[in-house]
């Protein structure tokens, strides 16, 4: 058997579970015993290189007996709102309820643990789960819904407005070897209904860790979210997530994405407007270091008439870092009237650098308004010398173009804790450039 | 009376960009408290000069010397010149996205403080010295929360120079054309920032098509450069006389 024969098989084995399982996960475990890994062969992970994903037979904390009793204080300043939001603590792909705090939650707001609202058969949760996920499916995918077991699930009632962002900490840790994290979340916004969700992932110290998560996101007509995540884990973390948004009429899906955490990362976007009037805002920045790649794929499908999407991401990248955009707009033929633009810029700091940037939009209908762009360059040394001729030392000039090029994709993190956290962020991964990045 | 010791001193300087010559051979004394106003063709190497000067590292200088305050100014570093003084006005400031225009101008402020010395200004201190600075110059704030220079116009550009030249006090100011596009109230904003800052102490070089800013702020010396080289210097008299005859009798004189 070879290496990855034998990696197949320890995945297969995890799938299969005592406990019943639901009709979904018979599915998923269908799929694991049909299907390899994904490889480059295949479009969607073309530029992907998936070694450090297989360099490690990963096991779900569950079954390694991984138990560190939390507390609040070993979590430091990684919560960043205090009374200024509900906060969910997830540890290696477990709802940690104790650690949680949604009190002054509106009475018809659920936010659980996913375990739980399976347990109790949780209506609303069984009729939306598992509905979203297999489009553009992999065997990562098929490993997370087959193994299905926790993370978070959010409902948001007809016409209520939270007054405060869900604030969603992820944390993972292994002691013993090659760790896997599966968490699983599920968000549903009724009619109306308006939410903000932070989603955080982060280390808790440098450990072998593997977060391989799903996401559904479900808006009702006239539902608004806005949804900030940051990835900014260790060095060795491995971190594959998969978000499927589906958007029912005038409602409004408002995404910044930050990623610069991980050793190998790749984040997946499949948002469809499904009925008139929707919008789709996917703001992402992403930077990648000396061994790190960071993926980013986005798939936004116009599907019905007079939606609207915009999507703008920029990457830095340092020493030998490397970044894939992979950003699909697809405009189908009913959906007239679409507004669609999609952007991707990216600053390289080094010679050794690298990024593979695909931008494409696919247009069926023939009355719409699209459009689509890239750049790749440098930092512009005449922009270096006025900084400069100003007596600003060369390496603080460095840092404050990239982040002035980073400054519109944070500005769109509309809750001022994350803002300050990632300016913060920035700011000392952009310290120390130099002429070679 | 002028005061008698030598701020800029620059000796038979050549310089070239790509191989390509273009100071050729350039005299240049400024002492303290001057106002020397350089005037000449286009493409004549003016705004090389000023690059020179501040340090650009696109031009090579392959001879000749510049002294600064007694010291070999070629051997500082562009922030270094900054830090002691020297000021360069761009004849075209690029923009900087991203970066607010208030924020990029304490932290130069600051980056200057802390090279000599000085305490940082803190927010609020620096607030005051700027609204303080834009009263004496009868701007207004907008331009501060802006980032630097996007989308300003080629007026408040100009002006956004004036600004940090007054908010920098250099000990040597090189203007370059800060006066070319401006209406007559940028005009005068840009002679009253110069005026403000007319000391015994402090210099100035000023790059010009026009005799109209020298109007209002009145040089010591006159000088035209053609072909890398100053080759004609006087008063402000020679300005007039400019304007009314143009280049050709000086540069054809010197072709002769
Ligand atoms: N970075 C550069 N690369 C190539 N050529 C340059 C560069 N900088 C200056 N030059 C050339 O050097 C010569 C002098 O240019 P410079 O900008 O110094 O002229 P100037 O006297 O300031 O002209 P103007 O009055 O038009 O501003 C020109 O021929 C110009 O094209
Ligand atoms: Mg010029």
């Amino acid at each position: 058997m070879s290496d990855q024969q034998a990696l197949l098989a320890h995945y297969r084995a995890l799938a299969q579970r005592d406990q019943p399982v639901l009709p979904l996960q018979q599915q998923a475990q269908q799929y694991l015993q049909q299907h390899g890994f994904p490889d480059k062969k295949i479009e969607d992970w073309h530029y992907t290189a998936l070694n450090p994903l297989l360099e490690h037979a990963f096991t779900p904390a569950s079954a390694m007996d991984e138990t560190l009793e939390l507390d609040r204080h070993t979590l430091g300043d990684l919560l960043l709102g205090n009374e200024e939001s509900y906060q969910v603590v997830v540890y290696n792909g477990a709802y940690q309820s104790q650690l949680s705090k949604t009190r002054g939650l509106p009475a018809a707001v659920q936010i659980d643990s996913l375990q739980q609202a399976l347990a109790g058969q949780d209506q609303t949760l069984m009729a939306h789960l598992g509905k979203l996920s297999g489009e553009g499916e992999h065997l990562f995918n098929a490993l997370n819904t087959a193994y299905l077991q926790d993370g978070v699930y959010i409902r948001v009632p007809a016409g209520c407005k939270l007054d405060k962002p869900i604030e969603i900490l992820h944390v993972s840790l292994s002691f013993s070897g090659a760790l896997m994290a599966q968490p699983r979340h599920l968000v549903v916004l009724e009619a109306g209904a308006e939410a903000s969700l932070v989603e955080h992932y982060a280390s808790l110290g440098d450990s072998l860790c593997f977060n391989n998560m799903i996401s559904e996101v479900f808006l009702a007509e006239q539902a608004k979210l806005h949804h900030a995540r940051l990835q900014n884990e260790s060095r060795q973390t491995r971190h594959l997530a998969s978000l499927y948004i589906q958007q029912q009429q005038a409602s409004q899906y408002h995404a910044t994405s930050i990623a610069m955490g991980g050793l190998w990362s790749r984040i997946e976007f499949h948002n469809s407007l499904d009925a008139p009037g929707a919008e789709a805002w996917h703001a992402g920045l992403y930077m990648a270091g000396n061994a790190q790649l960071n993926n980013n794929h986005l798939k936004v499908l116009h599907r019905a008439a007079g939606c609207r999407s915009r999507e703008v991401y920029k990457g830095i990248l340092k020493g030998q870092g490397r970044a894939v955009f992979d950003g699909l707009v697809k405009v189908d033929i009913d959906a007239q009237q679409t507004h669609a633009h999609l952007s991707n810029a990216n600053l390289l700091l080094s010679r050794d650098a690298e990024i593979d940037t695909k931008p494409i939009l696919e247009i069926e209908a023939d009355d719409v308004q699209c459009s689509h762009g890239t750049t790749v360059g440098q930092i512009d040394p005449e922009l270096l010398f006025y900084l400069r001729a100003r007596g600003i030392p060369e390496h603080q000039a460095r840092q404050m173009i990239c982040l002035g090029f980073a400054g519109d994709i944070v500005e769109t993190l509309h809750w001022p804790p994350l803002r300050d956290y990632v300016e913060g962020l920035l700011q000392q991964r952009l310290q120390h450039i130099t002429r070679i990045g | 009376m002028k005061q008698t010791s030598s701020l800029l001193s620059v000796n038979h300087l050549q310089a070239s960009v790509d191989n390509k010559p273009i100071l050729k051979g350039l005299n240049l004394e400024v002492k303290a408290g001057e106002i020397h106003a350089i005037m000449g063709p286009n493409g004549s190497g003016k705004s090389t000069f000023a690059n020179v000067l501040a340090g650009h590292e696109d031009y090579t200088v392959s001879a000749g010397n510049i002294h600064y305050l007694g010291e070999n100014l070629l051997d500082l570093s562009v922030e270094e010149r900054a830090h002691k003084g020297i000021f360069l006005a761009f004849q075209y400031p690029v923009e900087i996205p991203g970066v607010n225009n208030m924020v990029f101008l304490r932290t130069a402020l600051n980056a200057m403080r802390t090279a000599k010395g000085e305490d940082e200004l803190s927010a609020p201190a620096f607030m005051k010295l700027i609204r303080k600075t834009l009263a004496e110059l009868e701007m207004d704030d907008r331009l501060l929360k802006r980032a630097v220079n996007v989308g300003f116009s080629g007026g408040e550009k100009k002006r956004n120079e004036i600004l940090q030249m007054a908010l920098f006090q250099p000990r040597l100011a090189i203007l370059d054309e800060t006066d070319s596009g401006l209406d007559i109230d940028a005009l005068r904003q840009v002679a009253k920032g110069v005026n403000k800052l007319r000391d015994p102490q402090r210099s100035m070089i000023l790059v010009t098509h026009y005799q109209r800013l020298l109007d209002s702020i009145e040089p010591d010396y006159v000088h035209v450069m053609a072909d890398g080289r100053i080759v004609r210097t006087g008063d402000k008299s020679l300005a007039l006389e400019l304007e009314d005859k143009g280049y050709s009798w000086i540069t054809d004189e010197e072709a002769a």
